[in-house]
């Protein structure tokens, strides 16, 4: 017996899903689902235990997120339930749920809070630096001489600490509902030869064929007719933004390494050539290219994943874009003579919004970047012979 | 040959094919050639189609020419049928009693399949008994009889009250006869009410107002139909009122008596579904809560913030009530778009086994869904359980079939028992007016499709939940079929009967006594005839049964259309037919 939570659909109200109570359980979505096989059917059998309220198990469906919201679902519903709105609906309460500081639950179910969270995080970080700023050189664009590297790496780092723990914690406490559900133990992922072997091609599924190859979401768009050209398939605007955003953090964090291997001092200027630039440039460029689209296809709700937009879908969006955006100005404005004074402020922004998005991390849709693999890793495990 | 007489009569025998459904296994061809041979039959054909409208002119226009006094078609079952030709007799000038159906394909070729001889035997054996009957046949005039245009309505709730103002508005005057203290029955006991929650109080009230209004009909409560004598057009009713100085009889003559006694709500017996408990409630009593209820809903004194709804509660169950009331789904659906509206946020689980949401009741289904309700489809055998929690609260174990049979625990602060409609007990008015009652107790219609509100009882029809489980608009249907049906009755003055009724021959009565108690319908009295007692038949209460016929010693009551002289004809006829085949 499990017992019902009367309160789960007004909970899950607040985070949209609007037009849910119109299902009447058809099923229509399942057959249509590419991504819905043996082990995970649904949108439908997602949407029942909603409608019927059992919480626990709904945040302990990893299909939650192997969903990528192409829509088919809410074409073929005879009951315009929009199932798929729904599915990104679970994924915020999930978020929500699992972050105790209420943080995420606030921006998502408050424009207002999500507004001023946002902003007062900026302002915060940005007056912050702004208060430590030094010299703004005018002999050449000096930076770091604006802003000291350390100050930056050291905020950074502390930052990064800090969000890693937390999405650590909130990372076993999903994975830990999904184990209960799918019957996973201690065990059967490390008892024996056989068992790491089968977890590690979960792993390796999860990370390698998955979050980084997007395969599933490359095959996803085959049947899409008329077929899409491929500079604006979903696939590949999805997994530039993807490649986009690993590429800077890891020009990033190989640029810090240099600075600490003493090969490279950060801010030293170097060719376009030189390859941890080169990385950024072309990291930088692909995040551009994939927000844009991205951006374009919500505002133009180009197909029926996106009817509806929260609030901070935009501003997911709007942070990768900004940091983007400013990223390039900071590179124009290196290397543009006389010396402009405005890349200092543009440097300013840029740093904020990058330890914002950093500090979102398990507050916002960015969430998705480290909750799918982990979903995706147990659904490579129920793939895996026992 | 089977050695009869020419009698004179000019008798027209049709053997039909009947496509090819009789022709198959009887040799039509031959049965017509026998056929020709017998006496005082002058024609004898095989038509492919009897029923068809080239042969039923040719029929007409034999008869014409040929001056025919007799009509014999051998084709299918006189249900089918017998009308049919009776009505070719009658356009063509032929007394339509003088028609004879023989069935040859029920009771012939489809039974014989595979003995083509013996059935083509059997067809000449049975329509020569069929010539022999017609031969011997009288013409017959239907019986009139004049009618009072005046019609009892028993039953003052919704269908009685609307078919009381239908009744007067053709001009037939009514009386209304309730045998509570108010009337309005279950309705007016109801506010808003599907499918258009207008209050079902005020639609009382406004048929109240204008019945009272009307000065062809006459109302009584606290009355009751005590007493029926008379026949179809003329009925005295005795209807006695329950006052409070005592009882009083008036007695009334009627044309024709409108049955709208209305239904009882299924009583669940102690226990089931938690009944009994504080907080399960039947739907009529939640209906009741919900119309009451002023800002919050709450059940003594305690808010309500979550429902859940057990349908099919004595319905549609192996033992006891197997039929579906259909109207308790649609009106627990209602309550629960009411409750959305008046109190949102009130959870809502609806616990059924089939949602019969039928016609525009859908969309009333769509809107409570969309309204937040949620609907879990339990398995027949596994129907939901009503526990008591140890803190006092109430919670419903159901297994869900569309979350993969997961057994669920819903705690909730209240538990509505969606109950259908049982049959009234009212045994005194079943007996007075010989009622058929159905295996599930509501009274039966002749005829479910073609005659849903006649009764076996001339003159005496049914209207609304008597019958069956429906809803208001049904049941006002039934009571306004009910008011056309009256009006074909009696709004000429007259009607006509079937002739085919019992007759005795005073002559030969010796007035044993025996027929009187054999006829199931009273149509037999005693009266004076010539210096002694005779038993006498009413044509307009007798059904032409029979039943009385063999009862008699001295042979005295003859059927018309079926005397003795014409069954004892058919079946020497018959056997003679047999005799000659071996």
């Amino acid at each position: 017996m499990t017992t019902v939570d009367t309160r789960l659909m007004a909970d899950l109200r607040r985070f949209g899903a609007a037009e849910i109570d119109a299902c009447f359980s058809c099923g229509n979505c399942t057959a249509i689902c590419p991504l819905a096989d043996d082990d995970a059917t649904f949108p439908r059998r997602i949407i029942r235990l909603a409608q019927v309220g059992l919480p626990d198990e709904l945040i302990a469906s990893k299909e939650l997120w192997t969903c990528y919201q192409c829509g088919r679902c809410t074409d073929r519903c005879p009951q315009q339930a929009d199932p798929s709105e729904f599915m990104a609906t679970a994924r915020r309460w999930a978020i929500a749920k699992l972050d105790k500081t209420r943080m995420a639950a606030a921006m998502y179910t408050s424009l207002w809070a999500a507004a001023v969270i946002a902003t007062v995080w900026a302002v915060a970080f940005a007056l912050f630096f702004a208060s430590t700023r030094a010299e703004e050189s005018r002999a050449t664009l000096a930076l770091f001489d604006f802003i000291p590297n350390t100050l930056i790496h050291t905020v950074g780092l502390v930052l990064i600490i800090v969000v890693f723990l937390y999405a650590v914690f909130t990372i076993v406490m999903l994975a830990r509902g999904f184990a209960r559900k799918q019957g996973v133990t201690a065990k059967s992922l490390f008892g024996g030869a056989a068992a790491w072997k089968r977890t590690w091609r979960a792993f390796w599924y999860a990370i390698g064929i998955e979050a980084l190859g997007q395969k599933r979401y490359r095959q996803d768009c085959e049947d899409d007719q008329p077929g899409e050209p491929l500079y604006r398939r979903r696939w590949l605007i999805h997994a530039l933004t993807v490649w986009g955003f690993l590429g800077l953090f890891a020009a990033t964090i190989l640029d810090y390494g240099l600075d600490i291997l003493g090969l490279k001092a950060t801010g030293t200027a170097v060719p376009i050539w030189y390859p941890v630039r080169l990385l950024g440039t072309v990291a930088g460029l692909c995040l551009i290219y994939g927000v844009t689209f991205l951006a374009l296809r919500r505002w133009n709700r180009t197909k029926s994943g996106l009817l509806v937009s929260q609030p901070t879908d935009w501003l997911f969006l709007g942070m990768l874009f900004v940091i983007g955006l400013t990223g390039f100005l900071i590179e124009v404005a290196l290397y543009v003579q006389p010396v402009q004074v405005w890349g200092y402020w543009v440097f300013l922004i840029h740093v904020a919004f990058a330890m914002e998005l950093v500090l979102f991390l398990p507050f916002t849709k960015l969430a998705h970047a480290m909750y799918r693999p982990v979903a995706l890793f147990f659904y490579g495990l129920a793939k895996q012979p026992a | 040959m089977t050695g009869v007489t020419p009698t004179g009569r000019r008798i027209g025998v049709y053997i039909c094919h009947c496509g090819g459904n009789i022709s198959d296994y009887v040799d039509v061809a031959a049965v017509r050639d026998a056929l020709k041979d017998e006496p005082d039959v002058v024609i004898s054909d095989d038509p492919i189609f009897a029923c068809s409208d080239g042969t039923q002119h040719d029929m007409i226009d034999n008869i014409q020419q040929d001056h025919l006094d007799g009509l014999v078609v051998a084709s299918c079952s006189p249900k089918l049928h017998q009308v049919t030709f009776r009505n070719v007799a009658k356009r063509a000038g032929m007394n339509p009693f003088a028609y004879t159906q023989v069935n040859i394909r029920e009771q012939d070729s489809w039974a014989h399949t595979h003995d083509r001889a013996g059935a083509t035997a059997k067809a000449i054996g049975l329509i020569r008994a069929g010539v022999a009957k017609t031969r011997l046949s009288d013409p017959l005039e239907p019986l009139v009889v004049q009618t009072q245009p005046r019609t009892l309505v028993v039953g003052g709730g919704v269908t009685g009250l609307r078919t009381a103002i239908g009744l007067a508005d053709v001009g037939i005057e009514a009386l209304l006869i309730e045998r509570e203290a108010d009337f309005g029955g279950w309705v007016a006991k109801f506010g808003a009410t599907f499918p258009n929650d207008a209050s079902g109080a005020q639609e009382i009230a406004d048929l109240l107002a204008q019945c009272r209004a009307r000065r062809d009909i006459t109302m009584y409560t606290g009355a009751e139909l005590t007493g029926k004598s008379g026949s179809f057009g003329n009925y005295a009713a005795e209807i006695t009122l329950h006052r409070a100085d005592g009882d009083k009889t008036l007695t009334v003559d009627v044309g024709s008596i409108i049955v709208a006694t209305g239904f009882d709500s299924y009583q669940p017996a102690e226990g089931e579904f938690g009944y009994g408990t504080d907080a399960v409630l039947t739907l009529p009593d939640f209906k009741a809560l919900v119309d009451t209820s002023q800002g919050s809903l709450t059940y003594q004194g305690r808010p309500v913030r979550s429902v859940a709804y057990v349908y099919c509660v004595g319905s549609r169950q192996e033992a006891g009530n197997e039929y579906c009331s259909k109207y308790c789904c649609n009106a627990a659906i209602h309550a629960s778009t009411l409750v959305d509206r008046l109190h949102p946020g009130v959870r809502q689980f609806h616990l059924y086994r089939d949602i019969r949401a039928y016609a525009r009741n859908e969309l009333s289904y769509n809107a409570s869904r969309e309204g937040g309700s949620t609907y879990i489809k339990f398995p027949d055998d596994t129907p939901p359980v009503v526990e008591t929690t140890a803190q006092g609260g109430l919670e419903v174990n159901v297994t869900d079939l569309l979350t993969q049979g997961m057994e669920l625990t819903i705690p909730v602060d209240m538990v509505v028992l969606v109950t259908g409609m049982v049959p009234r007990d009212n045994t005194a008015l079943t007996e007075l007016l010989k009622l058929p009652l159905g295996s599930d107790g509501f009274y039966n219609e002749i005829h479910p499709k073609l005659r849903p509100v006649e009764t076996v009882v001339d003159g005496v029809m049914i209207a609304g939940c008597c019958q069956s489980p429906r809803t208001v608009g049904e049941s006002v249907s039934a009571g306004l079929s009910a008011v056309a049906q009256s009006a074909a009755l009696l709004k000429k003055g007259f009607a006509e009967l079937d002739p085919l009724v019992a007759r005795v021959d005073a002559d030969k009565c010796r007035h044993d006594g025996a027929c009187l108690t054999a006829c199931p319908y009273n149509a037999i009295t005693t009266i004076d005839w010539e210096s002694k007692q005779v038993a006498s038949v009413d044509p307009a209460v007798c059904k032409g049964c029979g039943g009385c016929v063999p009862y008699c010693p001295n042979g005295a009551i003859d059927l018309l259309g079926y005397t003795n002289a014409q069954m004892t004809a058919a079946i020497d006829e018959l056997i003679a037919s047999e005799e000659v085949m071996a």
